[in-house]
């Protein structure tokens, strides 16, 4: 067996059982590693409307044949499940060490399915796999967690995943970690483990990974080190961190202020890279086999969070507590945030997005301070979003209603459409810390379109957009045109999103990291199938490579589909298409912009052949999939879609 | 002898988002087949132009012109 370690290990915590299941190469040709086998098991054995508590739904964990070799940034994970925050399809990736150690023990992918009857978590030293209590471990962060286990088990280079008091209290955005502080953080399949009464997975492997055609596989991998040297994504990845975009963001009108009110900060510098690097960095830190490391590990030294430590910010989980729900002035602020989302095991964006959400009625006087138990939601105030940031994690009072995330919270408040209006979110989930009226359109078509709600800065990740400008001529060479590049141009948009996607979508199931692969474009689409063949032996042609990312996108959609969710569904929040960008910062340069979604949508349609009646991927795309079975499950869905009764739903979470 | 007309060069020129329609026009004048529409729209646009300078509808030069300019480079040599 090259590259896959060829099974899958199920664990089913209701019977106790545990079982090893051999992937054929017909399977794993078609699905590649985890993304892919994690989407296959989500359509095939999670009904859409079961529950995600449901004690028979799966939460997937998934690795790659590259995963535990020397190629690149090959020490992704992935974690599937039915999303409870969104109802629909869920998943997220993260980094560390887990995924290589994974594979290390003898599997490709890990699936949990069933409930304990008290908290577990499970033990995997190479082949031999037990369930153990963990009763000791329950209410602890992952932190103090991961350091009692490697005590128990006496071995402190053992690899473990764990989940936060936010998973265990069914917080519906908590999220995963491994290696402490390397987090899968959207969807919320933190609470679908959290309901099965599962702490973590614990894993020594001491295995090893077999290369087809080694000399040929070190060659490329040689290649790319050598290119990543000189890589100018690369070189600011490792300098600032993902904090290198604050300046950038806030120049091009992408950093959201006060839940994307406006698209900047004249402060934001106070949470730059370059600040962090200078007032907070301790020290860098990088994940499996990275020739970027772009972690940080920061420790506060001043003001009333002197002293606290932990692994991070990312852009992403710094924005969110800070700038989004007006936090700048002391970016140790902002630092605590991070931290403490960390600790409680939540996701940064959906914690913010909800509490600037809330913030944001609370300003238009949709709430009032007696529906938050007292708390006046005023901006940019430290104590109350330190304050609602536990109470989310541990479902008290206001916290209890935010903790299932902006859309519901809407809901529960009966705040009708207005309340909607100011939930920054798709599909049910909250979007990121990115505003497209900046940063591209291609971003916001690719949030309409995300397979997994309210994203995606990570599915179609149109970084042709975003740092096209470092690499000239890449726009041409995939997309015939240059123009794309702009972000606020609807120029080859359509093509470039679901070429990303189809791309983004190999990179997961490969569980490569996205900055190698795209944001930095050292390692290109041809460079990936080069060591994937020389790994695995094979000889895929490129088009088969990229087919696979077209059939797990397509096959997610589809799970959309069983839920009654289609083209209605296929929109942004209307704050991009209704609200001209406003000035916020001097040198600003995206004022007046708004989305354009509708002149991008039909052709994004034609491109992916979707149906433009109910946007399901049509018969024929999914036959040309492989994906006949889908296309047997669908075909009675498409004529329900356009029925008058279900046209008349207002859907915004499932 | 000119694969699309210039007016058909025109109507791609101005496109915003241009590449589909030219792979379904080179498909409906014979110069792709099916199977070759689907795979360059994967795998995107300088494989299409290999594949059209490799079966000699345009000339190293114009394919050369084609990865410097883009498309509006690749379509004009098309029509000439």
């Amino acid at each position: 067996m090259d590259g896959w370690a060829g099974q899958r290990l199920r664990i089913d915590l209701t019977k106790g059982k545990i079982t090893k299941e051999p992937l054929s190469l017909e399977y794993r040709k078609k699905w590649l590693g985890g993304r892919g086998f994690n989407s296959e098991v989500i359509y095939s054995e999670v009904p859409p409307e079961m529950s995600p508590f449901d004690p028979r739904t799966r939460v997937c964990f998934g690795v790659g044949p590259l995963s535990g070799t020397a190629a690149p940034s090959t020490g992704r994970v992935t974690v599937s499940c039915k999303s409870p925050l969104t109802g629909g399809f869920g998943d997220s990736s993260m980094g560390g060490h887990w995924g290589a150690e994974i594979k290390y023990a003898g599997y490709d992918q890990i699936i949990v399915q069933g409930k304990a009857s008290k908290p577990v978590y499970v033990w995997m030293d190479d082949d031999k796999v037990e369930i153990k209590d963990a009763s000791h471990l329950w209410g602890k962060f992952p932190r103090d967690a991961d350091t009692m286990i490697k005590e128990e088990l006496k071995d402190e280079d053992i690899h473990i995943m764990l989940i936060g008091p936010a998973g265990e209290n069914l917080v519906r955005f908590a999220c995963t970690f491994n290696d402490v502080w390397r987090a899968a953080g959207r969807t919320g399949h933190g609470a679908v483990i959290g309901s099965k009464n599962l702490k973590g997975i614990a894993t020594r492997g001491s295995g090893s990974v077999k290369i087809a055609r080694p000399k040929e596989f070190m060659e490329v991998c040689n290649k790319l080190r050598q290119k990543f040297k000189n890589d100018p994504m690369k070189m600011g990845l490792y300098e600032l961190g993902s904090l290198c975009l604050i300046n950038y963001a806030n120049r091009d009108g992408w950093l959201p202020w006060k839940n994307l009110q406006f698209g900047g900060t004249p402060l934001a510098n106070n949470m730059s890279g370059e600040t962090h690097s200078k007032t907070v960095l301790k020290h860098r830190e990088g994940c499996y086999a990275c020739p970027i490391c772009c972690g940080r590990f920061t420790s506060i030294k001043e003001g009333r969070w002197a002293g606290e430590e932990f692994g991070g910010p990312e852009y992403e989980h710094a924005v969110p507590t800070g700038p989004r729900v007006g936090i700048i002035e002391d970016a140790n602020d902002i630092w605590h945030n991070a931290r403490l989302t960390n600790d409680l095991g939540m996701d940064g964006i959906e914690t913010g997005g909800v509490i600037s959400a809330a913030m944001e009625w609370y300003q238009r006087g949709l709430i009032t301070a007696k529906d938050t138990g007292g708390m006046e939601l005023e901006w940019g105030n430290e104590d109350v979003v330190d304050q609602l940031i536990q109470d989310i994690a541990y479902r008290r009072g206001f916290g209890d209603i935010l903790a299932d995330g902006a859309s519901r919270a809407s809901d529960k408040l009966g705040l009708g459409h207005e309340g909607q209006y100011y939930t920054i979110a798709t599909r049910g989930m909250t979007l990121p810390g990115d505003d497209p009226r900046g940063l591209g359109f291609g971003y916001g078509l690719s949030f309409a379109m995300g397979t997994r709600g309210g994203c995606d800065h990570l599915r179609s990740l149109c970084c042709l957009e975003l740092s096209g400008a470092l690499y000239p001529g890449l726009n041409t060479k995939y997309l015939g045109d240059e123009r794309p590049m702009k972000p606020t141009t609807t120029a080859g948009k359509p093509y470039m999103v679901f070429y990303e996607e189809n791309q983004k979508a190999v990179t997961d199931c490969l569980n490569v990291c996205c900055f190698t692969t795209h944001w930095s474009y050292a390692c290109l689409t041809q460079d990936q199938l080069d060591y994937f063949n020389a790994c695995t032996g094979l000889d895929m042609t490129l088009e088969e490579f990229l087919e696979v990312g077209e059939r797990v996108h397509n096959l997610e959609r589809a799970y959309w589909a069983h839920l009654m969710s289609g083209a209605r569904e296929d929109v942004v929040p209307e704050r991009f298409t209704k609200e001209p960008m406003p000035q916020h910062v001097d040198y600003q340069t995206n004022v007046g912009a708004i989305l354009p979604i509708g002149e991008m949508l039909p052709k994004y349609y034609k491109y992916r052949d979707y149906e433009p009646g109910t946007g399901f991927p049509s018969e024929r795309k999914l036959k040309q999939l492989g994906l006949d079975y889908v296309a047997d499950d669908i075909r009675p869905l498409r004529k329900k879609y356009l029925t008058d009764s279900e046209k008349k739903k207002i859907k915004y979470y499932y | 002898m000119s694969v699309i007309t210039k007016q058909q060069e025109k109507m791609l020129s101005e496109m915003s988002d241009f590449f589909l329609d030219l792979l379904n026009l080179l498909k409906e004048k014979g110069v792709i087949t099916n199977q070759e529409h689907r795979k360059f729209l994967l795998t995107g646009y300088e494989k299409l132009v290999e594949h059209l300078e490799k079966i000699k509808i345009i000339s190293s030069k114009d394919a050369n012109n084609a990865m410097k300019s883009g498309f509006t480079s690749l379509v004009s040599s098309l029509a000439k």
